[in-house]
């Protein structure tokens, strides 16, 4: 098909085909999860669940890339779903205008493969670890705070979100004071997008580590968490 | 010696958690540190000893999206 013929051979006409019918779940659709949707759609994953319960607002254009002037105060849900359909009409979008709970994440979990943790903040980023465990999908987080991001894949059974965030006493870390920059959402919006797309085509990818960006000083390091 | 975020980093009788993150100008304000995989609070930086040969993580905390 011609809109994927820049994929190959970075993947096989049958990873294509498996893209097609794999299902991604994205909570989400801020920095991170824009980008997320954006680079999963292009390359022709077939179904995404998106989920966000917020609308947008003047303090996400400096970079969320779904958001415009247009677009305020209109669901981020919405903008996700329309982005998809105008970039590939080929990829099915299941809204759902909802904030993540967790009386909900199970619901929201059901007939995905993998979760996108695109979240903004350390209560619910465990939530939905803890559903993709008790799910037994696996987990690709993404965070960023300031130049600085960090990825991991949680594997069912692991708990590295806990080893991230467990001990912590705040909801939010250091984005707080200091912010959260359009290349440091997008950077690791597409290493999350690459880390699912290795796992849906069963391609080795992190495995118990954090992979931490620092693009002030144009540095990436690799910890092993477990 | 000890192993900080996976790097050799020279080790020196007395050294405490806050000595270390000193030394290696660890400057964000929400910081995790573990020691062998064990949390260690922020209230413990200045008085936790760390041991030669200790493996050492200290992440920044970030979770903005």
């Amino acid at each position: 098909m011609e809109r994927y013929l820049r994929n190959h051979d970075a993947l096989s006409e049958a990873d294509q085909a498996t893209l097609a019918i794999d299902r991604v779940l994205v909570v989400g659709c801020g920095g991170l999860g824009g980008m997320v949707i954006e680079c999963l759609a292009r390359i022709g994953v077939g179904h995404l669940r998106v989920v966000d319960g917020d609308l947008f607002e003047a303090t996400n254009l400096n970079r969320q890339i779904l958001c415009s002037t247009m677009n305020l105060n209109r669901p981020k849900t919405l903008a996700a779903k329309q982005r998809v359909m105008a970039v590939n009409p080929l990829v099915e979008v299941d809204a759902v205008q909802a904030d993540l709970t967790a009386e909900n994440a199970m619901e929201l979990l059901a007939d995905c493969d993998v979760v996108m943790d695109c979240l903004d903040n350390i209560p619910s980023r465990l939530v939905l670890q803890d559903a993709a465990k008790n799910a037994g999908l696996p987990l690709v987080h993404g965070a960023v705070a300031g130049w600085c991001g960090q990825v991991c894949v949680v594997q069912p059974g692991e708990d590295l979100l806990r080893i991230l965030y467990g001990d912590a006493r705040e909801e939010q870390g250091e984005e707080v004071s200091a912010g959260t920059l359009s290349f440091t959402a997008v950077a690791v919006g597409a290493l999350q997008a690459a880390e699912v797309v290795k796992l849906l085509l069963g391609r080795q990818g992190l495995s118990s580590e954090l992979l931490v960006l620092d693009l002030m000083n144009a540095s990436s390091t690799r910890l092993q968490l477990a | 010696m000890i192993k900080v975020n996976t790097e050799d980093f020279p080790w020196h009788p007395g050294m405490t958690v806050r000595a270390l993150l000193d030394e290696k100008m660890f400057t964000f304000r929400h910081i995790i540190v573990r020691v062998n995989g064990e949390f260690v609070p922020e209230e413990d930086y200045e008085k936790q000893l760390i041991q030669d040969g200790d493996d050492v993580l200290v992440l920044h905390l970030m979770a903005g999206g």
